[in-house]
């Protein structure tokens, strides 16, 4: 009787990790490097039109930051950046779109924080860009740090965490303004056109793009100060970690190679070279592809066909883009930003 | 009578031979220092080029100078993640250089005294130059340790952002004013070189 009773505890305890382990398994998708290789492509989820991150012509073809990230995965793995197939998606629904496995990545400008990773059983694998809210006010004013800008009017978007971070930060340093708050962000660009404030407030990538469609853009300066952390990055699903592992260290190798100044003009002299950082790069030493589950060459896949991460910065939003963001907090650690990837070795 | 003729001529011929040399120097060489012309001082830089506060974060203290060759930009270090940012033009291939120099002398509308490597790879460059608006030099100099090396102006504010000197860094003559206001003489300037492979 007593075995028996034994027995029954132990069996539903069995039953019941079974249960649990089946449930686990359904909820955390492991399998998307497997799936992707045997469908041939990345899916990737992206901004529908975000001039600079992503956007595409009247043929459908799409360029962007966002974009060249994703080509640069599917470089990685497949040889082949075309490989990458590009799925439009809403704010609202990316991460849900993510979650329901309809698209391996979301390289669509999305802000890594803490509930996100958490609410939506989500991974950001490493920051893509640093973004953060700045200012842009008229070049005539002669204003070049924020803290001048005591007593301002200042044109903000109404209900967003921008008009928090506003207040938090005229607060923090003692200072007075006059909020113009506005529902639609056209609004806000026409209210600060027609002179009805001093400044406007909005993220730094975003104020760039916007100054674009300003009548006469130089006549308009954005200020160096940033006052929000909004790292941009990419993201997967949460435990799915060979796949997690490859989007991380294929933005680390973009980051390391342009830190060693190897670029997509000179990739074949760094497949020569003798210094050990670049061999390990490039796979001339070591098994550091194969490791990731790809090949030795996997880096030299990227940086051929998509270039370091300072040319795709520079292509897409920086000094050859219209954009022509600053690299500030995105320049590389030892040259004045922050871009730091850890080292393959 | 024949003779004068024959001289006038052979004098034509010598003019026309000259001009064609000098022209043929100047196509050979569009990017070489050009004295004698004077600066077009409304040409308009590139964004990228123009004078401005960037983020920059740094452990150099503030008025420290970093010349990043690469990029073609020239940072005044003014502390709390800011710098003040100039576009270059920076050395030609193979005349690129890094290290840590001091400014060692300040000069207004400097003279121009090539040195004797430079008229040996340009022979036609003049051997002196009086300060002025023509000088290749431009508004203002400041001379980098003992080097042959300066942070000068330029006639050429076209050259801005591209790789042409001999070595020197080169910016338009209202920004190495504004530079020139800026720094006194034992100035830290620290050149950084692109990573070689």
């Amino acid at each position: 009787m007593r075995t028996f009773r034994g027995g029954l505890t132990i069996g539903l305890a069995v039953a019941v990790l079974v249960a649990a382990a089946a449930i686990t398994y359904e909820r955390y998708d492991t399998r998307t490097l497997k799936r992707t290789i045997r469908r041939g492509e990345v899916l990737c989820g992206v901004n529908r039109g975000l001039p600079g991150f992503s956007i595409p012509d009247d043929k459908g073809n799409w360029t962007g930051f966002d974009v060249d990230f994703c080509r640069a995965v599917a470089a990685a793995i497949f040889d082949d950046p075309s490989k990458a197939k590009f799925v439009p998606l809403d704010a609202s629904e990316r991460f849900k779109e993510l979650q329901n496995r309809k698209v391996d990545i979301l390289s669509r400008n999305s802000t890594w924080s803490m509930s996100r990773e958490t609410n939506y059983d989500l991974y950001f694998p490493a920051v893509a860009f640093y973004d953060g809210q700045g200012f842009m006010l008229p070049r005539a004013r002669n204003i070049d740090s924020a803290l001048d800008l005591n007593g301002s009017k200042v044109c903000v978007q109404a209900g967003t965490t921008t008009a928090l971070n506003l207040a938090d930060y005229f607060r923090a340093n003692n200072m007075n303004y006059t909020e113009m708050k506005f529902g639609k962000l056209d609004e806000v660009v026409k209210a600060y056109e027609s002179g009805q404030c001093d400044t406007l407030t909005a993220d730094a990538s975003q104020l760039y793009a916007l100054r674009l469609n300003l009548p006469k853009p130089t006549d308009h300066t954005i200020l160096a100060d940033i006052i929000s952390k909004e790292p941009l990055a990419p993201v997967v699903r949460l435990r799915d970690d060979d796949w997690m592992m490859i989007v991380k260290w294929t933005l680390y190798a973009m980051i390391n190679a342009e830190e060693l100044g190897i670029t997509s003009q000179n990739i074949d002299e760094a497949l020569k070279s003798k210094k050990p950082e670049v061999m390990r790069l490039v796979g001339t030493e070591g098994s550091y592809g194969e490791d990731l589950g790809l090949t030795k060459d996997w880096a030299v896949r990227i940086i051929k066909h998509v270039g370091n991460y300072g040319e795709v910065y520079d292509r897409n939003v920086g000094s050859e883009s219209k954009l022509k963001i600053p690299r500030g907090m995105n320049q590389l650690w030892n040259a004045g930003g922050i871009q730091y990837a850890p080292p393959i070795r | 009578m024949t003779k004068l003729r024959h001289l006038v001529w052979m004098l034509i011929a010598a003019v026309v031979l000259v001009l064609s040399t000098s022209q043929s120097f100047a196509q050979k060489r569009p990017d070489a220092d050009e004295p004698g012309l004077v600066a077009d001082e409304s040409y308009e830089l590139d964004p990228e080029w123009q004078k401005q506060v960037v983020y920059f974060r740094t452990n150099e203290p503030p008025g420290t100078i970093i010349v990043s060759t690469a990029e073609r930009h020239l940072y005044l270090v003014q502390g709390n993640g800011r710098a003040l940012r100039y576009g270059i033009g920076v050395g030609r291939e193979g005349f690129q250089w890094q290290g840590l120099l001091n400014i060692t002398r300040k000069a207004e509308w400097p003279d121009w005294v090539p040195p004797p490597e430079m008229i040996a790879r340009q022979p036609y460059l003049p051997r002196f130059m009086a300060g002025g608006p023509g000088n290749p030099l431009g508004a203002r100099a400041m001379y980098l340790g003992t080097t042959v090396y300066r942070i000068h102006g330029t006639n050429r504010p076209d050259t801005i952002g591209t790789a042409v000197s001999s070595g020197c860094f080169r910016l338009v003559n209202n920004d190495v004013a504004d530079l020139y206001d800026r720094v006194p003489v034992g100035t830290k300037v620290i050149v950084r070189q692109k990573p070689q492979l």
